[in-house]
């Protein structure tokens, strides 16, 4: 399937034909990805394709009916508590913040947990996070309730970035933003990327996402993955997949793509 | 459970160099931070007089995140000079320079005596507030349970269904059991206290009437608070929660007919025929007592127990029940409605609405005593 995995021989995060079912519906038919360390993977599909489900059976929260996922060549199942929180963060569909606490001591809880930072450092920190993730101000202070949902979103992406993982991964980060705040999450992946070497598998619709940051991408289609750049993604002839790219929606990513590249 | 932190420390740091000048050779991570900040926060406090500019080098290190970054970005506008800076490094320190660390905002502190006044001040505020929401939310549950029943259109026999299997059929078993125990515990007392009259066979008078009257309903109102008291108001209140009681403001359905009815009018149904129930069982476990007890045959007894009660002692049990079990479902449903948010305020309400109809269904049943007995019933 993915012809790349061979030529790099240590994926930090790999899914071996995963076979997950829910009664008689089979979401995943011997689904296989492999990652690398510091490559941006999007994974794309229809609603109720089972993207939610993959990223669940990856980070370790849904046991696969067959199947199993390695990270750093361990299964997932065999890594302790506190390695896997600084190995692995996810930023969830929901965002999942904890509504009793504030974003700030959402995002300081890990660390609490895990470190033995003076308080005063953590608070720095979390305050760093939270400015990473676009969030200043007031809102450090604010219950999730009172959150608008692409704040929600910020939030989330900065507790998941609390504890410096090295692999994020990130359901629908953009789909509760406006597309300014949305460029400004995909700038801040590929900057962590860049500088961090981050591993990060990104579940989107935003094809500007796709096209901009994710060197490859999987697509899920009737329980089946495809994983490919996103240029030769562009001459598949799949149905979904060419409905999906060359869709009216998908022009004007594409003109972001150029706009990049054509930059650097 | 878990050792918070002793896996995490897996990379290392090491510190070199000695005076104005040290190195850093390792990974600096948030793992690392703590060591590191010990120990450099040191060198810095001892350099403080120093003429000499202080620097740390980063040639060796290895490893670096934001966190990292942050500390040394720290350091560098603490004056020391940060020498040796990998390529791979600029990014990282680009990004976090570039950012304005405000620091982060808390919420406003106050002395305690102040803040002990504060919450005495809104305890009270909210006693009364309290008081005022259960009668205004008594008012509107009657007036849209009476429209309900006007307007049998309106009334929704599926939810009122469901709710009897879950408040009633569901709860049998569990009630049964506390009444045949209970029943068991006064039977015992009264042989042990009226054995030095003579007068253990009025044990089955005392059964018979104590269950009836009193026991038999308050236990199964005690039960029924902790059971569907509590469902009520974690229900609704994860439904308000998660916004669903705003979906169906804005479909055009109010909450009242649409969560609450149902509830009531389950209650309302299901508390006497559990009472009615918990009788029979109260009954039972006297049976059983008095065959072992007094050797009175379940025969004997059914015969005597019809002599000892009196025709209003099942009614006067049995009034009360639909009376409680309206009270249960109101303070229920009203402490869901009153949820804000966050999933501590849905167990702060849920316990609130178990210990309010809990002394409701108490309190009321000692007014129904003195009531019942100054009218001779
Ligand atoms: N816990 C579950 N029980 C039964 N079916 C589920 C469960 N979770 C997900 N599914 C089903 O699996 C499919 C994939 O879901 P999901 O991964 O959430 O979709 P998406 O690709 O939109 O994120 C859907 O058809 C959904 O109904
Ligand atoms: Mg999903």
């Amino acid at each position: 399937m993915s012809a790349r995995a061979t030529r790099h021989p240590a994926p930090i995060l790999s899914a071996r034909d995963i076979v997950n079912r829910f009664g008689r519906q089979e979401v995943h038919d011997r689904v296989s990805l492999d990652v690398i360390p510091g490559e941006i993977v999007g994974i794309v599909g229809g609603s109720g394709s089972g993207k939610s489900v993959l990223l669940k059976t990856m980070t370790g929260l849904h046991r696969p009916d067959s199947g199993e996922v390695l990270i750093d060549g361990k299964p997932i199942g065999s890594i302790g508590a506190a390695e896997k929180a600084s190995l692995i963060g996810v930023l969830f569909q929901q965002g999942a913040l904890f509504s009793s606490l504030s974003v700030a001591q959402n995002v300081m809880l890990p660390m609490r947990e895990h470190t033995d930072l003076p308080a005063k450092e953590q608070e720095s920190i979390a305050a760093m996070k939270l400015e990473l993730a676009g969030l200043t101000g007031d809102s450090a202070i604010k219950v999730p309730s009172q959150l608008s949902g692409g704040m929600v979103k910020r939030a989330a992406l900065a507790r998941a970035l609390a504890l410096d993982p090295k692999i994020l991964f990130l359901d629908e980060p953009t789909s509760d933003l406006d597309p300014l705040t949305a460029g400004g999450i995909d700038s801040l992946i590929a900057k962590l990327n860049e500088s961090l070497g981050l591993t990060v598998v990104i579940v989107t619709h935003d094809l500007t996402t796709l096209f901009t940051i994710c060197r490859r991408v999987a697509v899920l289609v009737d329980g089946k993955i495809t994983v490919d750049t996103v240029d030769r993604l562009m001459r598949s002839d799949q149905p979904w997949i060419h409905a999906f790219l060359h869709g009216p929606r998908a022009r004007g990513a594409l003109s972001a793509r150029r706009q990049k590249h054509g930059n650097g | 459970m878990q050792q918070p932190t002793a896996q995490l420390s897996a990379s290392t740091l090491a510190i070199h160099g000695e005076g104005d000048r040290l190195a850093l050779d390792g990974v600096l991570d948030i793992r690392t931070l703590s060591q590191a900040s010990k120990a450099l926060r040191r060198w810095l406090d001892k350099r403080r007089g120093g003429r000499a500019r202080r620097a740390l080098d980063l040639d060796k290190l290895s490893g670096l995140d934001t966190t990292g970054a942050l500390f040394l970005w720290r350091l560098g506008e603490q004056g020391v000079e940060l020498t040796g800076v990998r390529e791979e490094h600029q990014a990282l320190f680009g990004l976090i320079g570039g950012l304005e660390h405000q620091p982060l905002r808390k919420p406003a502190s106050l002395p305690r005596w102040r803040q002990l006044v504060i919450h005495l001040g809104k305890a009270a505020d909210e006693a009364w507030h309290d008081t005022y929401d259960v009668i205004a939310f008594v008012g509107r549950a009657t007036n849209a349970l009476g429209y309900a029943l006007a307007h049998p259109r309106y009334l929704r026999l599926p939810s009122i269904s469901r709710q009897i299997a879950e408040t009633g059929i569901d709860a049998l078993p569990i009630i049964g059991l506390m009444a045949i125990m209970i029943s068991v515990v006064i039977g015992y007392q009264g042989v042990a206290q009226l054995r030095p009259y003579g007068g253990e066979e009025f044990t089955i008078n005392l059964v018979a009437v104590s269950m009836l009257r009193e026991m038999g309903v308050l236990i199964t109102a005690i039960m029924v608070a902790g059971r569907s008291g509590s469902a009520f108001a974690a229900e609704i209140g994860v439904m308000k929660a998660r916004e669903e009681i705003d979906a169906l403001n804005v479909m055009g359905m109010d909450a009242m007919n649409v969560l609450v009815v149902p509830r009531l009018i389950g209650l309302i149904i299901t508390l006497p025929l559990l009472t009615f129930f918990s009788d029979i069982m109260g009954l039972l476990g006297g049976a059983m007592i008095s065959q072992s007890l007094l050797h009175v045959s379940p025969v004997q007894y059914v015969d005597r127990v019809h002599h000892a009660l009196a025709g209003g002692d099942l009614a006067v049990g049995l009034i009360k029940a639909p009376i409680f079990g309206f009270l249960i479902a109101v303070i229920g449903c009203m402490h869901g409605l009153r949820v804000k948010g966050s999933a501590a305020s849905v167990g702060h309400e849920t316990t609130r609405a178990v210990v309010a109809a809990i002394f409701v269904v108490i309190v009321l049943d000692a007014l129904f005593s003195v009531l019942f007995e100054k009218l001779g019933l």
